[in-house]
């Protein structure tokens, strides 16, 4: 699993993705002078731009790089080829997952570094009312990327079914805006005016919450933005959400590939 | 060649249509510009993980507008400002993103001075109260809005005190205690906007705090020649006109706005503009 983990790591840093991520990062030189349009919040607008910068560019990289990885593989018969070698294909899977996650962690802490300078340098121009809680910041890119290294367990999911990049890179697509959604259809639902709902619709939407991922938990940016305290148990909680959750997707993963006629 | 005589001739087309094109999006109506916001429910799920560059976004959409609104009146173009689509886009900002201050700060200026729209301000600025606890500002905009234009001065000096204790600053914890139309609300409106003034960051803000201050000035100078004209005569000046040429004004007032200053019947000095971008203009 580790020889695939480091081949699939080697591949994408061949492909150039890293480049092309650097080539995007360029707009963070930007984000200083955006920022100081603000009338009041420039601080807080350096944030919100840089953690909106990463998220969009994670969701790229979750979504065509976990929506091709694999797909890639067995498209170009490498995978049957791999076959061959003392490998089971659970672990070939899950190495490659391995592989594209270390990528988007590893994508994750430059561009953190990146955001660093960025708001440092935004917060020199005009300070913010409070003081910028750093932790906070940090936490939030951490989940952030959680978030997307689920995504990817979901483009994985795609590709061992699919014979196309289409399943894998639009199931994604969906998967990330059903489960940004999916808490706010909830609380609807719980609201008056969600109460006037058809019976089946109140029936379905919190099955369909309890079963799609709910990616809202992951976000923490209004507490890095204003620098409110984040809540010990919320943490926790999502961090265990997580765990489960992807170990239950990577599971349903390598069950399927392991069962998957390949040529 | 011929390949380059094709790429002549598309870059040749491009340039054609650039210019005009350039043109009709600087000139494009301010209505067309501000667009229509979507409902706030709608904008949150199809912001996904973006809720607060949403709403930063729609903030300096109608900050951008404003802004050319201002850079207008200064060239006395006066044009009529679309405030009900400028309220509503700060709405949904502040659903989107109930801690960004930049949409109370910019209700506060739009809504308040320009449209008198003080209620629905100070239940926007109550609705950001309970998210930025933190903030003294918007207490002084609410314990402000109370006193001056609503005459509410318990209110006021329940907000004036919740600045006070937000800050420890004595400034806001006298204001509370103080009843601000001893002193004249012109007055009062002047030294607040005075210090508004220069803590303002943002150019088309500072601006037209600049512009509202003149208009202000202005007020308080022919206020001034109506309370020498009535303690003189005995009775209210009929018009300015009458002030002008009984020498108790000296230059005839001007209204930054675009409007004519007139005392309405019970001796206020007033403006055709009321104050506000393009509501004095003869073109709405």
């Amino acid at each position: 699993m580790l020889q695939v983990f480091s081949v699939t790591l080697r591949g994408v840093f061949r492909d150039r993705v890293f480049q092309g991520i650097l080539i995007i990062a360029v707009v963070f030189l930007l984000i200083p002078s955006i920022s100081s349009l603000s009338m009041r919040q420039v601080t807080e607008l350096s944030i919100t731009l840089s953690l909106s910068l990463i998220s969009f560019i994670l969701l790229l990289l979750a979504v065509f790089l976990g929506g091709t990885s694999l797909w890639k593989d067995i498209e170009r018969r490498y995978t049957f080829s791999v076959m061959g070698l003392p490998v089971t294909r659970a672990s070939y899977v899950l190495g490659k997952f391995a592989g594209i996650s270390c990528f988007v962690l590893l994508t994750s802490v430059v561009l953190g570094m990146a955001a660093t300078a960025v708001i440092r340098y935004s917060s020199g121009i005009y300070p913010a009312m409070r003081p910028i809680v750093w932790s906070n910041i940090y936490l939030a890119l951490l989940f952030d990327a959680l978030k997307y290294i689920l995504l990817v367990a979901f483009a994985f999911l795609f590709s061992t079914i699919s014979t196309s990049f289409f399943l894998p890179v639009f199931g994604a697509i969906s998967v990330f805006l059903v489960g940004s959604a999916t808490q706010q259809v909830y609380d609807f639902i719980h609201t008056q005016a969600g109460q006037a709902l058809p019976w089946y619709i109140k029936k379905i939407a919190p099955a369909l919450y309890y079963v799609l991922p709910n990616f809202e938990a992951f976000d923490f940016k209004v507490n890095a933005i204003y620098g409110i305290a984040l809540s010990v148990p919320g943490v926790f909680y999502t961090t265990g959400y997580f765990l489960i959750y992807l170990f239950l997707v990577l599971a349903f993963t390598s069950s399927i590939f392991s069962r998957r006629e390949l040529q | 060649m011929k390949q380059i005589a094709l790429f002549s001739v598309l870059i040749s087309l491009y340039i054609a249509v650039l210019f005009p094109f350039t043109a009709y999006m600087q000139n494009k109506p301010f209505a067309e510009k501000l667009g229509y916001v979507p409902q706030p429910e709608v904008l949150k799920l199809i912001s996904a993980d973006q809720k607060q560059l949403t709403a930063a976004s729609l903030i300096m959409k109608v900050l951008f507008y404003f802004g050319t609104l201002v850079e207008k009146t200064e060239k006395k173009i006066f044009l009529p400002a679309d405030y009900p689509g400028m309220s509503r886009t700060i709405h949904v900002a502040v659903k989107l993103d109930p801690y960004n201050t930049d949409a109370y700060y910019f209700a506060q200026a739009i809504l308040v001075w320009d449209v008198r729209q003080i209620r629905i301000a100070n239940d926007l600025l109550e609705y950001g109260m309970k998210y930025r606890d933190w903030d003294f500002y918007l207490p002084l905009f609410a314990g402000f809005n109370y006193a001056y234009f609503l005459k509410d001065f318990e209110k006021a000096a329940q907000y004036y005190k919740k600045a006070g204790d937000l800050t420890g600053d004595e400034l806001y914890v006298n204001l509370a205690g103080r009843y601000m139309h001893e002193s004249g609300q012109t007055d009062h409106a002047i030294a607040y906007l005075t210090a508004m003034e220069k803590s303002a960051k943002n150019e088309a803000i500072r601006k037209s705090f600049g512009i509202r201050l003149n208009a202000l000035k202005e007020t308080r100078r022919v206020e001034k020649a109506r309370d020498e004209y009535l303690e003189g005569s005995g009775k209210l000046p009929a018009s300015i006109d009458e002030l002008l040429r009984k020498g108790y004004l000296k230059e005839q007032p001007v209204d930054p706005y675009g409007g004519k200053f007139y005392i309405d019947g019970k001796g206020q000095v007033r403006s055709t503009s009321k104050f506000a971008f393009g509501a004095g203009s003869s073109s709405r």
